[in-house]
C-alpha cells in the first residue's frame, strides 16, 4: 500500500458546510488545513438540499461558494474519499492515520469531461438523488461536485472497458489501491455532521417499505431544480401528488426508536418543504401533522406564520400509523386533537420528517467523550461548546448535537477559533499581575 | 492624478482590443425556469466586443468557474460579464476567477438576471427574457469601459473593542486576546457577567451560572491584552475599518486593574439580586477616553420583555410577575425554605404562561394599544420556564404547576429531557390557540388568580385555572443601543435586532465594514449558542486584523485635477468627515482631494460637480452613460 506523510495545522475530519467553514476561518488567519472527506465530493448534506430557511436562498448558491472558496485557497487542501482509522498523540499534536478509497482513476487527469459516463452501460439507483434517480458505475458525484472528478463504482462495475475507451486521458486505472496517509496535525476539528435516522426502524409507519413515503432529503431533491425528475412525482406511479402529508417527530423525540431528543430541524425543513410544494405545485394541499412546531431561530416563526397564510395545514397529532391503500396512497391513522376521534385519512404522497442521529462515532478512531445521545459532548458547553474532551480535539456543526445550518456555520467559526489559539499556544496565560499589562491603554483626552 | 480623457467618452474601449466573456447561470432552475437562457447567450454573442458568450447550470459552481478562467486564458479575453444572481452574493466568488486567470478582478461585471429577473417575473417568461438580454447588454457596455483597479490597502490597529461584557462579550474578549489581539472591553454597567448574572443553576451543564462567569472573568480580568471598562458608554464614533474611533465616557474609577477574586464574587453575588446591584460606583467624577480599534464587536444584548400594565393582569396584583421575577426570588431564597410564599402569602399552585411578549400576532396582540409586537420567538424562554418549574419542583414537591403554551419549543442540547421530566413528575400542561391567549382576572376568592382559556390539549375545553402565583413567561428584546445604531448607522432586521449581511454566508457581520455582532444583540440566542457566535466573531475579526492591514473595496471617489475648478461643491455635500477635502497645489489652486480610507463611494460629490472632475471609481458617468444607451439596444 502506497504511503504518504502530510504536514498541517488543522486537520479537519468532514467537509460538509460545518468543515468548510471552519477551514475558511483558519485559512484566513494563515494557519493550514487539510479536510478529509469521506465521499467523492466535499459540500456535504447541504449542497444536496434544493433551498433553505428562512430566506429561501437556493442552498448551492450558499454552499458552492464556500465549496470552491476552500478549494482554492492557498492553505486549504482537500482529501476525498478519505476516512480516518487511527488517531495518536504526537508531541504537542496528533498522528492521524487516513485511509484514501480509490477512484479507480487517475484523478489528477480527469477532466470532469463524463464521456466514460455517457460510454458506460452500467445503470444503478444514485444515492445522491436520494435513491429517485440513476447514474453509471463509473460517474461525476454531481453537477457542482468538487472536485470534479469520476470515480468507478467497482462493486457494480462489469469490466467491460468501455469507459477506458471513451476515457480522451486516458485516466481510467482498474487495478488501483486505497492509499494510507499519515497525517501529522497540530489540532483536530470533527465536523462529521449528520444521518437521517433511518426509515425502517418504525414498523407502525411502514419500516421504509412504502412506497409512497418518503424521507425529508429525499424530498429536498424532488424540489431541487436538477433534481431526478426535474419536477415533484411521486414514485410509485409518476403521479403529481393532490395531497402530501407531513409527520413530524418521525425520527426524533421518541423514546421507542432511541432517539428521544429534539432534532431541532425538522420543524423548518417540513414547514419550507411545504412553502416549496406549494410554490411548485399550485393545486396540492399541504398537512403538516405536528406533536409542537419548534420555529425558534432568526426569522423562523415569522417563517412559520407565512406558511400558515399561505394555506398549509397544520394539525396536531401523533400519527399512530400509516398503512396503504389499494392505489399504493399512504393511509394515516391518528387521534385529532379538535375533535378527539381517531381519525383515517390517505394521502399522494406522505414525508417522514425523519430526526438526525451522529454520522460518524468518533471512539474506535478517536476517543473523546461522546454524550447518551450518541453526539460528541463539550467539555464546558455553556462558555466553550467546541472544546471536546481532549485537548486539541475540537467539533463543530451536527458532529456536537442537530444544528440547522446558521447554527452549524456559526459553531465552525468558533471551532476555527478555538484550533486557532490552540496553536498559537496562548493557553497557558498563568498569574499575569498588572504589571504585565502591555501600554494598550486608551488615551485620556481633553 | 490625470485622466486618459479618451476613456471619458467610452472612445478607449475600441482603442484596447476590448475581449469580452459573457456567462449566463441558469442557477439550477431558479433563472432558467423564467428566462429562456439559450435566447440571451445567442443575443450576448451579438454584443460589441464579446468574443464568447456561454451558460452553465450554476456558473458559480467549480465547473462554471473553471469554464470562465479556461476561457481567459485561450480566448484571451480581457473583461468578463456574469448574468446570474446579485452581486452581493458571488462578485467575490467571480472576481476571484478573475485574479485566479491571471487578469485584474475589477474587470468583472455582473448583471442580475435572478433577483431583478426571474424572481420578480415569473409570469412572464417572454418578458423576462427580453429584460435579461437588456441587462446583459447593459453589462457588456460598462464592462467595456471598465478599467483595471487595485484594492486599498489600510492599516489595520490590531486592536478590537468588545461592547458589553456579558458571556458574550468577555467569550468574546477572550477569544480575541487568545489570537493575539488587543481588547479593549466596554461595559455599561459597574459590573460584568450581564444577564447570565441573575440565573442560578443554568442548563445544559447543571452548573451555577456564578461559578461559570467567575471563571470566565478571572480569565478575561488577569489577561494582558484586555483592558476593561466598567460603566464606559461610548459617546462618539468614527473612523472606518482598520481605524475606528471611540470616543468612551467611563463613570467612576477606570477600570484597568485586575479584578479580585474577591470583587468579582461580590460583583456577581449583586446582580443575582437584582438589576440595580451597584455598590460600588459612586458615580463620582467621568472620564472621557479615545479608543483606536481596527474592528468592533457589538455583544450588546437583550433586556427582558416588561409587560405592559394589565397585560396578563401584570401590575394589578403582587401575584402577577415575569419568569426574571421568579428566577431573582429563587436564587435570593425569596420564596421561603418551608412551604412556598410570596411576601408573606403562601403559594401553592402556580401558573407559567408562555409566550409574553414573543410571538405576538397583528391583530390579537395590539388590541390593548400595543404598536411594536414582537413576532419573533424568543427561543429559550420555553426551556427556561421548565428548568425554574423544575427547580421548584424539586424544592416544592407539593406545589402544583400549570404550564399554559403554544407549542412547547424544548430545542436544544438535553432540553427535553427536561420537558419530559417536569411532565412526570406533575406539572400539567395546557395549550392555547396563537389567536386566543388566555386571559388572567383577579378574583375575591382563594386563589385569588385565575387563568381562563380553551385548551387544545383536552379538545378545546374551556377552562378556569385557580393559582396563587403567576408567571408571565417573557421574553427578549434588544437591549436599547439607539446611540450606537445611529453613530455606526447600523442595520436593523424587522424584528429590531441587529441585521447580520447574510445568515450563512456572513452570520457575525454587520454591513458596515469591520462591526461584527455576536449574541442576544443579533437574536434570541442561550448561553451555548452565544458563546458559540462570541468565539466566530473572534476567528473573523483575527483573519480580517491578523495581517496587519485591511482591503478595501477600490470603490472610492477620484479627482482629475486637470478638471477640478476648486468649488468646494463636493466638501459641502460629503456626509462623511474629513472624506474630501480641499487642499493647496503646487501651482497655488485649491483642488479637491479623497481620503480613501474615509469615502464609501456613495457618489453624492459626483452629483454634484459642475466639472465632472470627481467621480466613484467603477461607477463613472461614462460608464452610466453607455449602460442607458445599451439598455435601449435590441438584440
Amino acid at each position: 500500500m502506497e504511503k504518504q506523510n502530510i504536514k498541517t495545522d488543522v486537520l479537519i475530519i468532514g467537509g460538509g458546510i460545518a468543515g468548510l467553514q471552519a477551514a475558511l476561518d483558519l485559512g484566513d488567519q494563515g494557519f493550514s488545513v487539510l479536510i478529509v472527506e469521506k465521499e467523492a465530493s466535499i459540500g456535504g448534506r447541504m449542497i444536496n438540499l434544493s433551498k433553505v430557511f428562512p430566506t429561501l436562498d437556493c442552498s448551492s448558491c450558499i454552499c458552492t461558494p464556500k465549496m470552491a472558496a476552500a478549494a482554492h485557497h492557498d492553505k486549504i487542501s482537500i482529501m476525498t474519499l478519505a476516512q480516518p482509522t487511527n488517531v495518536e498523540h504526537q508531541g504537542a499534536g496528533f498522528a492521524v492515520t487516513v485511509r484514501e478509497q480509490p477512484r479507480y482513476l487517475n484523478a489528477e487527469d480527469c477532466t470532469g469531461c463524463r464521456l466514460c459516463e455517457y460510454a458506460c452501460p452500467v445503470d444503478l439507483v444514485h444515492e445522491v438523488e436520494g435513491n429517485l434517480g440513476a447514474r453509471k458505475a463509473i460517474y461525476v458525484p454531481f453537477n457542482n461536485a468538487i472536485p470534479q472528478v469520476a470515480l468507478l463504482d467497482m462493486d457494480n462495475c462489469i469490466m467491460c472497458g468501455a469507459c477506458e475507451k471513451a476515457c480522451p486521458t486516458h485516466c481510467i486505472d482498474y487495478l488501483q489501491e486505497p492509499r494510507e496517509h499519515t497525517i501529522e496535525a497540530g489540532a483536530i476539528i470533527v465536523a462529521t455532521g449528520l444521518d437521517l435516522a433511518p426509515m425502517d426502524v418504525k414498523a407502525e409507519y411502514g419500516g421504509g417499505k412504502l412506497v409512497n413515503v418518503l424521507h425529508g432529503l429525499q424530498v429536498e431533491r424532488l424540489l431541487a431544480p436538477h433534481g431526478p425528475y426535474g419536477r415533484v412525482l411521486r414514485p410509485s406511479d409518476g403521479k403529481v401528488p393532490d395531497t402530501v402529508a407531513y409527520i413530524q417527530c418521525a425520527g426524533s423525540r421518541d423514546h421507542s426508536i432511541g432517539i428521544p431528543y429534539c432534532s431541532r430541524v425538522c420543524c423548518m425543513y417540513a414547514i419550507k418543504q411545504a412553502m416549496l410544494l406549494s410554490g411548485a405545485l399550485p393545486l396540492v394541499e399541504v398537512f403538516i401533522y405536528y406533536m409542537d412546531i419548534r420555529a425558534f431561530g432568526k426569522g423562523f416563526e415569522e417563517f412559520y406564520q407565512n406558511a400558515k397564510a399561505m394555506g398549509i395545514e397544520f394539525i396536531k397529532a401523533k400519527v399512530a400509523q400509516i398503512t396503504e391503500d389499494e392505489h399504493r396512497n399512504p393511509v394515516l391513522r391518528y387521534e385529532d386533537q379538535v375533535t378527539g376521534r381517531v381519525e383515517e385519512r390517505a394521502h399522494d404522497l406522505v414525508v417522514l420528517s425523519q430526526g438526525v442521529v451522529p454520522a460518524w462515532d468518533p471512539r474506535a478512531v478517536l476517543p473523546v467523550e461522546v454524550g447518551g445521545d450518541g453526539f460528541i459532548a463539550a467539555a464546558n458547553e455553556n462558555v466553550a461548546p467546541c472544546r471536546t474532551s481532549i485537548t486539541g480535539v475540537f467539533a463543530a456543526g451536527v458532529a456536537t448535537g442537530p444544528k440547522d445550518i446558521p447554527d452549524s456555520i456559526v459553531q465552525a467559526g468558533a471551532a476555527a477559533a478555538e484550533a486557532a489559539a490552540y496553536l498559537r499556544g496562548n493557553d497557558k496565560v498563568e498569574s499575569i499581575t498588572t504589571a504585565d499589562r502591555p501600554a494598550q491603554r486608551p488615551v485620556e483626552v481633553g | 492624478m490625470t485622466e486618459d480623457k479618451s476613456q471619458h467618452n467610452g472612445e478607449g474601449a475600441d482603442a484596447e482590443n476590448i475581449r469580452v466573456g459573457v456567462y449566463i447561470c441558469h442557477c439550477g432552475g431558479n433563472i432558467s425556469d423564467t428566462v429562456e437562457i439559450e435566447r440571451v447567450v445567442e443575443a450576448a454573442a451579438k454584443m460589441p466586443s464579446v468574443v464568447v458568450a456561454r451558460r452553465n447550470m450554476f456558473m458559480c459552481s467549480d465547473p462554471g468557474q473553471s469554464m470562465i478562467e479556461e476561457d481567459i486564458r485561450t480566448e484571451r479575453l480581457n473583461r468578463v460579464v456574469v448574468g446570474a444572481c446579485s452581486p452581493s452574493l458571488h462578485e467575490l466568488t467571480f472576481r476571484g476567477v478573475l485574479t485566479r486567470a491571471g487578469i485584474n478582478p475589477y474587470l468583472f461585471e455582473n448583471a442580475n438576471l435572478r433577483e431583478q429577473v426571474s424572481w420578480v417575473s415569473k409570469g412572464d417568461p417572454t418578458g423576462a427574457t427580453d429584460k435579461a438580454i437588456r441587462l446583459v447588454g447593459a453589462a457588456v457596455a460598462k464592462a467595456r469601459l471598465l478599467r483595471p483597479l487595485e484594492p486599498i490597502r489600510l492599516e489595520a490597529t490590531p486592536r478590537v473593542v468588545v461592547i458589553g461584557g456579558g458571556l458574550t462579550g468577555l467569550r468574546c474578549a477572550l477569544d480575541l486576546a487568545r489570537l493575539d489581539l488587543d481588547v479593549t472591553l466596554l461595559e455599561e454597567q459597574p459590573f460584568l457577567g450581564g444577564h447570565l448574572a441573575e440565573l442560578g443553576q443554568v442548563y445544559p451543564s447543571d452548573k451555577p451560572a456564578r461559578e461559570i462567569l467567575g471563571e470566565l472573568i478571572r480569565e478575561v480580568s488577569a489577561h494582558p491584552r484586555i483592558c476593561i471598562l466598567t460603566s464606559a458608554e461610548v459617546i462618539e464614533a468614527s473612523g472606518c475599518v482598520g481605524t475606528f474611533l471611540l470616543k468612551v465616557r467611563a463613570a467612576g474609577e477606570m477600570e484597568t486593574q485586575c479584578f479580585s477574586a474577591e470583587r468579582i464574587a461580590a460583583d456577581l453575588a449583586s446582580r443575582a439580586h437584582g438589576p440595580n446591584g451597584d455598590h460600588h460606583n459612586d458615580g463620582a467624577g467621568t472620564t472621557e477616553l479615545e479608543i483606536q480599534a481596527g474592528m468592533a464587536v457589538l455583544a450588546t444584548g437583550f433586556d427582558h420583555y416588561t409587560p405592559s400594565q394589565g397585560e396578563y393582569g401584570y401590575e394589578e396584583h403582587p401575584g402577577i410577575i415575569t419568569l426574571p421575577a421568579l428566577i431573582r426570588e429563587l436564587e435570593s431564597g425569596g420564596l421561603g425554605s418551608g412551604p412556598p410564599a410570596l411576601n408573606g402569602r403562601p403559594i401553592n399552585s402556580i401558573g407559567f404562561i408562555h409566550c409574553v411578549g414573543s410571538r405576538e400576532l397583528d391583530g390579537v396582540h395590539d388590541q390593548n394599544g400595543k404598536t411594536e409586537l414582537n413576532h419573533y420567538c424568543s427561543r429559550v424562554c420555553c426551556t427556561s420556564a421548565l428548568w425554574a418549574a423544575k427547580q421548584l419542583q424539586a424544592r416544592y414537591p407539593d406545589l402544583q404547576i400549570y404550564d399554559f403554551h403554544k407549542d412547547i419549543r424544548t430545542y436544544g442540547h438535553g432540553h427535553e429531557d427536561i420537558y419530559e421530566d417536569t411532565a412526570k413528575s406533575g406539572v400539567i400542561f395546557c395549550r392555547f390557540a396563537d389567536t386566543a391567549p388566555p386571559k388572567v382576572t383577579v378574583t375575591e376568592s382563594d386563589p385569588p388568580l385565575m387563568i381562563s382559556l380553551k385548551d387544545e390539549l383536552t379538545f378545546n375545553e374551556e377552562i378556569d385555572v385557580p393559582v396563587d402565583l403567576v408567571v408571565l413567561v417573557t421574553g427578549m428584546v434588544p437591549h436599547a443601543i439607539d446611540n450606537l445604531v445611529d453613530m455606526l448607522k447600523l442595520p436593523r432586521s424587522a424584528d429590531r435586532f441587529l441585521q447580520e449581511v447574510h445568515p450563512k454566508l456572513r452570520p457575525v457581520e454587520m454591513a458596515v465594514n469591520g462591526v461584527l455582532i455576536a449574541g442576544c444583540c443579533q437574536a434570541p440566542l442561550d448561553s451555548v449558542e452565544s458563546a458559540a457566535a462570541a468565539s466566530a466573531a473572534a476567528a473573523k475579526a483575527a483573519a480580517l486584523l491578523g495581517k496587519g492591514y485591511i482591503e478595501r473595496e477600490p470603490f472610492v471617489a477620484r479627482v482629475d485635477q486637470a478638471l477640478c475648478n476648486g468649488t468646494s461643491a463636493c466638501v459641502e455635500e460629503c456626509k462623511y468627515n474629513q472624506a474630501v477635502s480641499l487642499v493647496e497645489t503646487a501651482g497655488g489652486a485649491r483642488k479637491a482631494q479623497v481620503n480613501a480610507a474615509i469615502c464609501c463611494g456613495c457618489g453624492m460629490c459626483a452629483a454634484v460637480c459642475p466639472t465632472g472632475a470627481i467621480q466613484v471609481d467603477g461607477w463613472r458617468l461614462d460608464q452610466f452613460d453607455a449602460m442607458i444607451d445599451a439598455l435601449l439596444v435590441n438584440y
